[in-house]
C-alpha cells in the first residue's frame, strides 16, 4: 500500500518511537508539490477538536470525512504519499460541505477553508471538476449574462448613490432565482448605490477549483465598486472580504441593523438558518438574530448554527448527501411549528424553499431582506 | 496489495457490508492519531455498531490471526490507537447509543462511541455531572477516556474516570462477551477487573459498554489567579493550599513560557512580568466555595506577587480559557507539536519544573510547561520545527531525560494521558521489571494470540 509509512511490523516488539517515525520509510518522494501553502498545512496540530463540529464526520463517523483526516490526505497528497488520483481523495474533496465550522472550534487556528480552496483548485482542475458545475462557472464569468438575467428576472436598478454612500453587490445567482432580494434592499436603503455592470465576486470559483480566478474576479470586483460593499449572500460577502478585506465588506443582516430600520411587529413564529460562510467566515450571527427579534417571537432552531446542506454548489454535486442533511433540518423547522425560517443567504433559501415544499409544510423561507421589506412600517 | 488474506475482508464484508473500509486513502487517514511521529496504516478498518458485531469481528480476527487495534475519536497523545502492525482498526464512533441516564442511581449507561461531551450534556439535563473533564471532551469518545484513563482539569478533587467506572462490558479476542462490575457501588466479588480493563488501552479486550457514575452538579463555581516570581514560589503555594483544607477542585499552573505564548495569542491580559501563575477554583456550596476561594488566595497572598479574583462568571470563563489555551498559544510557534504528561510528587513540582526548563536549554529546545498543579501533574510541551530531523532528536532526547528524571523524582511517566506506544519503553523504568512480566502474564491471560493492540501495553 502506498501510503503504508511506518516499517514493517513482523513483532509487536517496540522498543522506541524512532522506529515507527515516519519520515525516514516514506516510500512517496517525500518532497512538497506546492500544492499548499506551507504554513495553513503546518498549522494543524491533529488534535481533533474539528471532529465534533464537522456534519459529514458526524454522516459516517469516518477519519477521513473529518476535517483533520482531510488535513492528513491533503499532506500525503503534498508529499506524493498518496497518489493524485486516489479514490478517496476525489470522494473526500467533494463530500466536505466547506461549511467551515471546524474553523471556529480550532484551537491552533487552522485555515481550513482555504485548504480546502487550494485542495480543490488541484483536485478539481479542468475536467476533474464535476461536470454539473461547470456551466455555472462559465455563467457567472460573464458579465453580459449577469447584465441580461438582472434585465430579465429585474434585480435592482442602476442608481448611483453619494459618493461615501456604499455600493450594493448583486449576487450572480441571486439574479437568477431571488431577484426581489436585491430590489428589496434597495429598496429598505435608498441611499445604496447599484452597478449593474458588476459582474461575479467569484466565491463559486473559489470553491469549485478555480481558486486563481476566484480571486481575480473578488478583485475586480473591489475595483469596480468603491468603498464599502454591501452583500445579501454570506457566500459572496466571505469570500469578498477574504480578497479585497473584512473592512470594505459589510453583509446585510449587519448593515440593516445600523440604518435603524423602523420595523413593525408582527404575530409571527420565526426562526433563523445561518449562512456557514457568514457565521463561521465573518463571524456574523447576532446581527440577524436581533433584527428577527425586533420584529417577532424569535425561535432558535437547535442546528441553526450547523448547514442546511446547500453549501453553495454541494446540492447539485452531492445530492444524496444534501438531501440527508436537509431532511433533518426539515423535521426541526416542522418541529418547531414556524410560520417563517429565514435564510442570509441564496442558497440556504434555495434549499430550505425545495425542502419545505417537498415535505408539504406550512412553514415558508424567506430571505431576510424580503422579510424585512414585507414589515417595513 | 493487503497483508492480510482477502478472506478476513471477505469475511468482515459478510459480517458489517459496507462499514468496511479498504480504500488506500481512507486507511491512510486511520494511520494516526493526535502523537506526532507515529504513523502506521491499518490494513482494513471496521465500523460495528453492536456487541454482537464486535465479537464477530474479534471471532474472525482470531481465526485468521489478524490484530486489532480499536480506536475512539484518536485524540490521544501517546500514539495508544496507532495500529502499529497494521491488521483491522476497530473504529467505535458509530457505536453511539447513550442507552440510559438515570437520576435515581446517579449513573450512565453508553457505548464507547458516546463522546465525553455529549455523556455530559445527558447528565446535566438531569442536573447530574460527568466529573472528568479531558480537555478534548467534546471530541473524544467514553471508550477511549476509559481505555486510556482519561484525566483533566478536576483531578484533585474528583480523580480521574477510573473513579467513576461502575461496570464494564466488553468482548475478549476470542469472542467472548464478559461483563465486569456492574451498577452498584459496593460490590467486592472477586478480582476487580473493571478496574484491570480502565487504562488497559485496548491491549486485553474491546471496551463495548460502560456504566458510568454521575454526580450532582455543583450549585456554585469561582476561581482566581495569582502570579508569582517564579515556579519555586508557586510550587510553594500550592503545598500550603493543599495542607491547608480539602482539595479545591482546580490548581492549575502555567510558565512564564506559556504565559507569553497564551498572552500573545489570546491577549487576556496576563501579566508577562511573572515567572509563574497559579489558576485556582473550587466547586460546591456557594457559601463553602466561598471560603475556599478566599483560603486559598490568602495562602497565596504569602507569596505571590499579585492576586485578582474572577468577581464575574465571563472573568472566570476568561481565566479557564487562559488555561485552556496552552496547547494551540503554543502550536502556533512551529509546526510541530510535542505535549507530554509527566507526573511527580506535589513536593517536587517545583524540582521537575526546574528541571524542565534547564533541559531544553541544554537541548536548544523550546519547552513551555503547564498543567494541574493540585495533583503535580505537568504537561512540558515542545514546539518544534516538524521538518528539522536534528531538532525532532533534541526534543526526544530532551524529554527521555525528562521522563527518567520524574521516576527517579518518584513520579510517573504518564498521569493522564496514558502510554500507548510514546512511552512504552518508559515503562519498565517506572515499574520494575518484575512487574513488566506480571503485566505480560496478565496480557497472556487475556489475549493468549497478541491480537489486541500489539506494541503497546504487555508488549
Amino acid at each position: 500500500m502506498s501510503e503504508q509509512t511506518g516499517p514493517e511490523q513482523s513483532s509487536p516488539e517496540l522498543t522506541s518511537p524512532e522506529q515507527t517515525s515516519p519520515e525516514q520509510t516514506s516510500p512517496g518522494d517525500g518532497g512538497p508539490k506546492g500544492i499548499f501553502s506551507k504554513d495553513l498545512l503546518d498549522a494543524c496540530i491533529s488534535c481533533g477538536f474539528c471532529l465534533p463540529a464537522c456534519p459529514t464526520y458526524a454522516m459516517t463517523g469516518q477519519e477521513q470525512s473529518s476535517p483533520r483526516g482531510r488535513i492528513t490526505l491533503m499532506r500525503l497528497l503534498e508529499t506524493g504519499d498518496l497518489a493524485p488520483d486516489d479514490a478517496t481523495l476525489a470522494e473526500e474533496s467533494s463530500l466536505c460541505l466547506g461549511c467551515r465550522a471546524c474553523e471556529t472550534v480550532c484551537p491552533a487556528g487552522v485555515q481550513y477553508g482555504h485548504l480546502l480552496e487550494e485542495w480543490r483548485d488541484e483536485q478539481w482542475s479542468g475536467l476533474k471538476r464535476p461536470w454539473i458545475v461547470r456551466p455555472l462557472l462559465l455563467i457567472a464569468n460573464r458579465k453580459w449574462v449577469l447584465r441580461t438575467l438582472g434585465l430579465v428576472r429585474r434585480s435592482a436598478r442602476r442608481r448611483s448613490g453619494a459618493a461615501d454612500q456604499p455600493t450594493l453587490m448583486l449576487g450572480c445567482f441571486e439574479r437568477g432565482l431571488f431577484p426581489s432580494v436585491s430590489r428589496g434592499i434597495a429598496a429598505l436603503d435608498p441611499d445604496l448605490a447599484v452597478d449593474p455592470d458588476q459582474g461575479c465576486c467569484g466565491a463559486l470559483h473559489a470553491h469549485n477549483g478555480e481558486l486563481e480566478q476566484g480571486r481575480d474576479l473578488a478583485r475586480k470586483l473591489g475595483e469596480r465598486l468603491p468603498g464599502t460593499i454591501v452583500t445579501t449572500s454570506g457566500g459572496c460577502a466571505a469570500h469578498l472580504a477574504d480578497v479585497i478585506g473584512r473592512e470594505r465588506v459589510v453583509e446585510a443582516s449587519e448593515w440593516l441593523l445600523k440604518q435603524n430600520l423602523d420595523v413593525s411587529e408582527r404575530p409571527l413564529r420565526v426562526g433563523l438558518q445561518d449562512s456557514c460562510h457568514l457565521r463561521n467566515g465573518l463571524g456574523v450571527w447576532k446581527e440577524p438574530r436581533e433584527l428577527l427579534g425586533r420584529t417577532a417571537t424569535y425561535v432558535e432552531l437547535p442546528s441553526a448554527g450547523s448547514c442546511c446542506g446547500a453549501a453553495g454548489t454541494y446540492a447539485l454535486v452531492r445530492k444524496k448527501e444534501s438531501k440527508a442533511i436537509l431532511a433533518k433540518k426539515i423535521a426541526e423547522i416542522e418541529a418547531a411549528d414556524l410560520d417563517l425560517v429565514i435564510a442570509v443567504n441564496p442558497g440556504c433559501l434555495r434549499q430550505l424553499q425545495t425542502g419545505l415544499r417537498k415535505s408539504q409544510s406550512r412553514t415558508k423561507a424567506v430571505h431576510i431582506v424580503d422579510y424585512l421589506r414585507g414589515h417595513k412600517a | 496489495m493487503t497483508k492480510i488474506p482477502p478472506a478476513v475482508i471477505a469475511d468482515l464484508r459478510a459480517l458489517l457490508g459496507e462499514r468496511v473500509l479498504t480504500e488506500t486513502g481512507a486507511l491512510a487517514a486511520y494511520g494516526r492519531d493526535a502523537t506526532p511521529l507515529f504513523r502506521h496504516a491499518p490494513d482494513v478498518v471496521v465500523q460495528p455498531l453492536t456487541t454482537e458485531e464486535v465479537a464477530g469481528v474479534m471471532r474472525i480476527a482470531t481465526r485468521h490471526r489478524v490484530p486489532v487495534t480499536t480506536r475512539g475519536a484518536g485524540t490521544n497523545l501517546c500514539a495508544a490507537t496507532v495500529p502499529l502492525s497494521g491488521g483491522i482498526v476497530l473504529s467505535t464512533t458509530r457505536m453511539t447509543a447513550l442507552t440510559e441516564v438515570s437520576r435515581d442511581e446517579m449513573l450512565a449507561v453508553c457505548q464507547p462511541g458516546v463522546t465525553a461531551g455529549a455523556l455530559n450534556r445527558a447528565a446535566a439535563a438531569v442536573g447530574l455531572v460527568y466529573v472528568p473533564d479531558p480537555g478534548s471532551k467534546e471530541a473524544s469518545t467514553v471508550g477511549g477516556n476509559v481505555a486510556t484513563c482519561a484525566g483533566g482539569l478536576r483531578g484533585l478533587k474528583y480523580g480521574v474516570t477510573r473513579q467513576y467506572v461502575l461496570g464494564l462490558e466488553a468482548v475478549l479476542p476470542d469472542g467472548e462477551v464478559i461483563r465486569t462490575g456492574g451498577r452498584l457501588v459496593k460490590d467486592v466479588a472477586g478480582y476487580d477487573l473493571t478496574r484491570l480493563l480502565v487504562g488497559s488501552e485496548g491491549t486485553l479486550a474491546v471496551i463495548t459498554e460502560i456504566t458510568m457514575a454521575l454526580v450532582p452538579n455543583p450549585a456554585a463555581a469561582r476561581y482566581g489567579v495569582a502570579y508569582f516570581e517564579s515556579m519555586a514560589d508557586a510550587s510553594e503555594a500550592v503545598r500550603d493550599i493543599v495542607a491547608s483544607g480539602p482539595a479545591p477542585a482546580t490548581l492549575e499552573f502555567m510558565d512564564a513560557v506559556c504565559i507569553a505564548a497564551v498572552e500573545d495569542f489570546a491577549h487576556l491580559g496576563l501579566r508577562l512580568d511573572a515567572g509563574a501563575l497559579l489558576l485556582f477554583g473550587d466547586d460546591g456550596e456557594p457559601d463553602a466555595v466561598d471560603r475556599s476561594v478566599a483560603r486559598m488566595a490568602e495562602v497565596c497572598g504569602k507569596r505571590a506577587t499579585h492576586i485578582e479574583l474572577a468577581e464575574s462568571v465571563a472573568a472566570a470563563e476568561d481565566l479557564l480559557a487562559a488555561r485552556r489555551c496552552n496547547l494551540p498559544a503554543l502550536a502556533r510557534s512551529g509546526s510541530m507539536t510535542i505535549l507530554e504528561d509527566v507526573t511527580v510528587p506535589r513536593p517536587k513540582l517545583a524540582e521537575m519544573v526546574a528541571f524542565v526548563a534547564a533541559t531544553a536549554d541544554k537541548h536548544g529546545v523550546r519547552i513551555g510547561t503547564f498543567g494541574h498543579a493540585g495533583d503535580g501533574n505537568l504537561h512540558p510541551t515542545a514546539v518544534v520545527d516538524g521538518d528539522d530531523q536534528a531538532a525532532t532528536e533534541a526534543a526526544m532526547a530532551a524529554f527521555d531525560e525528562i521522563f527518567h528524571h520524574a521516576v527517579d523524582l518518584g513520579g510517573t511517566i504518564t498521569g493522564e494521558h496514558g502510554v500507548g506506544a510514546a512511552k512504552l519503553p518508559y515503562l519498565e523504568h517506572r515499574l520494575g521489571p518484575e512487574q513488566m512480566a506480571l503485566l505480560r502474564r496478565i496480557k497472556g491471560a487475556f489475549d493468549p494470540l497478541g491480537l489486541l493492540n500489539p506494541g503497546k501495553l504487555g508488549s
